[in-house]
């Protein structure tokens, strides 16, 4: 064990880890059928848009019901944008920009409030924002959508439309990712993790709850936009049902069940986001919703820390079978946030 | 010196994989899309020799589960019977089964095109499926991919227009169909008639409208004396109700969708002392459902739509077809009630449909099927109202755009030959 944990922290061995996952995600969509590029495309997408709910509800921990809304005007002003003609550059821009701005007003209004306040107010953005669209129809299309093909691959690659889209999902999500990651990583985010825990203490220690919580809301709308640009990439299409409430809901239970306040466990969020109904399709078609929450309920009984605790979960399983282990003491994490801990094992490693 | 190797062996490995992963990328999809089956040589996915697929993609989950059910429920039993019988007989001689796959997509466009890029693989054709937004998220997709999405159950008039989708056929009628039957009825009328006109604000209520203005354009007897509209999201219409009462108009032709808001209007207008005639939207106008809790016997007459038999008629299990229908239902659809929903006898009727468009496909690929899917005239599919029929040649209109109008009798419909 104790050898194993000390591979795990060698610099070369996680370098050649990165790399290994660098090689796979350029290699892949080469490699994977039509199908399946597509769904991890899809995947990526909403992988995104948990990241972004993840900011504002795993690390911060602000309960955010509105994360669809933000996805919703992310894919409107990509499609608004291209069916206009804009460069794609100003579009991609503008779905990240407009969603943050429409999330910072909110928050600015919503973090003066406390706990569940806050939770109602971000319910009224989905519920507000299906009639909003239905009622714009000059710059949405009405109830009927509207649809924007600006994702097809150009001649000069040789690739698939599949193939395409999935490397802009990869390219785009990767770095969106990688941004997040070094922000929950670093000073914001030990400052978020403060105002989760205890609102007074962060003050105390000058941290403003307040600027902290309308900050962490505004980039999970500002990713949720990331998400909207992205939907349009793979699905081309919106409607206002893409922002129906439901699908929030949907959201925050794939952030749950991947792993609340974990960057791993938004990409497991936004595989169970699709892979769920897809899934439960093979199985019965009819009995899709029903399934659905078995899956739920059976993660969450298993693994109430969601899937990103499995290898912990065995890992621990596997101690307790060794009592006397000397690994047992080791720096394993056992509460999110894991962050700055994991930092401290890593630079201890080197 | 350690680190040194150690490096070197994970640089060789991190090469190995990039090698065999680019050789095994270079290997793939070699063929192409050409995922031709045992059949011959040029078949379409989804057929072979022996049987078809047809591919479904529908609300069978959340708020639209109950019509959505039916769309998938009606086809099914319709070719369950058949093949019970054997199979269905195609125009190049071979009798194949026809097997349905379908999947819910709970009214998610991004479900619905996760659905369809599943099933193009292995579904020859898609079917039968419901609601504007899902249908509108892969059409584009099928029109790439040349798969026909065709006889879907969603009143939009893009899925009609060959130039925008030339892959595309609607089933049911669009809006503008059912406005138009009405106000050609009006406008038969011998007397003078003056219609206020009240129509939810988005594509649905303007295509009643537009069909509706269409139909009684030129018609001297007719005048319309005021129009108002509503969203769809408002909780009731007493205001526009209040205004449209004050013109005493002796027609009400009401563009509604929602349910609980029909009922209401009917029983406001009685409270307000205006009895006019009413027009209701095919989806709302259903006696047990709206008319009965909205007393509809107060008003003179209540017009709707239709084209096809209502399963809850209380002559429709007595009629050869209806027992047929409902037996057929319960045996191979696993649906022992009677549908409430009218979704379930349009989409027998499409099973029935498209095996007239088989009986004359010389060829098993798909742009034969869409060949002949637009030659078919003139066929009556079972459990159609009289004067109904199929018509899948003229651009523009859905598989079926002649409607009947009803009137409402106290207990159901009868089809109305005049007004009033």
């Amino acid at each position: 064990m104790a050898q194993a944990a000390g591979l795990k922290n060698n610099k070369w061995v996680r370098l050649a880890g990165i790399l290994i996952v660098v090689v796979l995600l350029a290699v892949a969509p080469l490699i994977l059928p039509e199908f399946a590029n597509q769904t991890v495309a899809r995947i990526g997408v909403f992988a995104v848009a948990v990241l972004g709910l993840n900011v504002v509800m795993g690390y911060t921990g602000q309960v955010s019901l509105g994360q669809i809304f933000f996805v919703g005007v992310g894919a409107y002003v990509t499609a608004y944008g291209v069916n206009n003609d804009w460069n794609i550059v100003l579009v991609f821009l503008l779905a990240i920009l407009i969603p943050g701005i429409a999330g910072l007003f909110v928050a600015l209004a919503a973090a003066r409030l406390g706990g569940l306040a806050i939770a109602m107010v971000t319910i009224a953005l989905p519920i507000v924002g299906v009639p909003l669209a239905k009622r714009l129809s000059e710059f949405t299309g009405g109830s009927q959508g509207t649809s924007a093909r600006f994702s097809d691959a150009p001649e000069w690659t040789g690739l698939f439309d599949d193939q395409w889209q999935l490397y802009i999902v990869i390219v785009i999500g990767a770095a969106t990712f990688l941004l997040t990651r070094n922000l929950v990583r670093g000073k914001y985010g030990r400052a978020f993790g403060i105002v989760k825990s205890n609102e007074a203490v962060a003050s105390s220690m000058g941290i403003s709850p307040y600027r902290y919580k309308v900050l962490a809301f505004t980039i999970a709308s500002l990713i949720g936009g990331v998400a909207g640009f992205l939907y349009m990439v793979v699905v081309q299409y919106t409607s206002p049902e893409t922002m129906s409430f439901g699908h929030s809901i949907t959201l925050l239970a794939s952030m749950v069940i991947g792993g609340a306040g974990s960057i791993i466990g938004s990409l497991l969020g936004g595989a169970y986001y699709v892979l769920a109904p897809q899934l439960t399709n093979l199985i019965d078609p009819n009995l899709t919703a029903a399934l659905q929450g078995a899956i739920l309920l059976l993660i969450l009984f298993v693994l109430p820390g969601g899937l990103v605790s499995l290898p912990r979960l065995w890992r621990r399983k596997r101690r307790g079978a060794r009592p006397g282990d000397p690994a047992q003491t080791g720096t394993v994490p056992t509460s999110p946030p894991p962050a700055p801990q994991n930092t401290q094992s890593e630079e201890r490693g080197t | 010196m350690s680190t040194l190797r150690k490096k070197a062996r994970i640089t060789s490995v991190v090469a190995g994989i990039g090698i065999v992963a680019v050789l095994a990328a270079g290997c793939s999809r070699g063929g192409g899309g050409g995922d031709s089956s045992d059949g011959p040589a040029d078949a379409s996915p989804g057929i072979t020799d022996t049987s078809i697929t047809l591919g479904i993609t529908t609300p069978l989950s959340g708020a639209t589960a109950g019509p959505g059910t039916c769309t998938v429920a009606g086809i099914t039993a319709y070719f369950g019977a058949k093949n019970a019988e054997g199979g269905i007989e195609f125009g190049d001689g071979k009798t194949r089964e026809v097997k349905i796959n379908a999947l819910d997509d709970a009214y998610d466009p991004q479900k619905a095109l996760a659905n369809f890029q599943q099933l193009e693989g292995e579904a020859f054709l898609m079917t039968s499926g419901l609601g504007t937004p899902t249908n509108r998220a892969y059409r584009e997709a099928a029109i790439a991919d040349e798969v026909p999405q065709v006889l879907i159950q969603t009143g939009d008039p893009i899925f009609s227009n060959t130039e925008e989708s030339p892959w595309q056929l609607g089933f049911v009628p669009i809006y503008q169909n059912e406005g138009a039957a009405f106000g050609e009825l009006l406008a038969s009328s011998t007397e003078d008639h003056k219609v206020a006109i009240l129509s939810q604000n988005d594509d649905y209520g303007e295509g009643y409208v537009e069909g509706f203005k269409e139909a009684i354009e030129g018609a001297d007897n007719i005048e319309i004396v005021d129009e108002l509209t509503y969203e769809a999201t408002d909780t009731d219409v007493n205001a526009q109700l209040t205004e449209l009462a004050a013109t005493d108009a002796d027609v009400f032709f009401n563009a509604m969708s929602i349910t609980p808001l029909v009922i209401s209007s009917l029983l406001k207008t009685q409270e307000l002392g205006w009895l006019p005639s009413w027009f209701l939207p095919s989806n709302t106008s259903s006696p047990g459902a709206i008319l009965t809790p909205g007393n509809a016997v107060a008003f003179p007459g209540i017009y709707t739509v239709a084209f096809a038999q209502s399963a809850s008629a209380p002559t429709f299990a007595e009629s050869e077809e209806g027992a047929a229908f409902l037996s057929n239902l319960a045996e191979y659809a696993d649906y022992p009630d009677v549908p409430a929903f009218p979704h379930c006898v349009w989409s027998y009727q499409i099973g029935a449909t498209l095996e007239q468009v088989f009986a004359k496909m010389t060829e098993p690929t798909r742009d034969d099927f869409m060949e002949q899917l637009r030659t078919i005239k003139g066929f009556t599919a079972p459990l159609m109202l009289e004067g109904a029929s199929i018509d899948t040649t003229e651009d523009g209109q859905p598989a079926i755009s002649g409607v009947t109008v009803q009137k409402y009798n106290g207990k159901g419909y009868a089809t109305a030959e005049t007004f009033g």
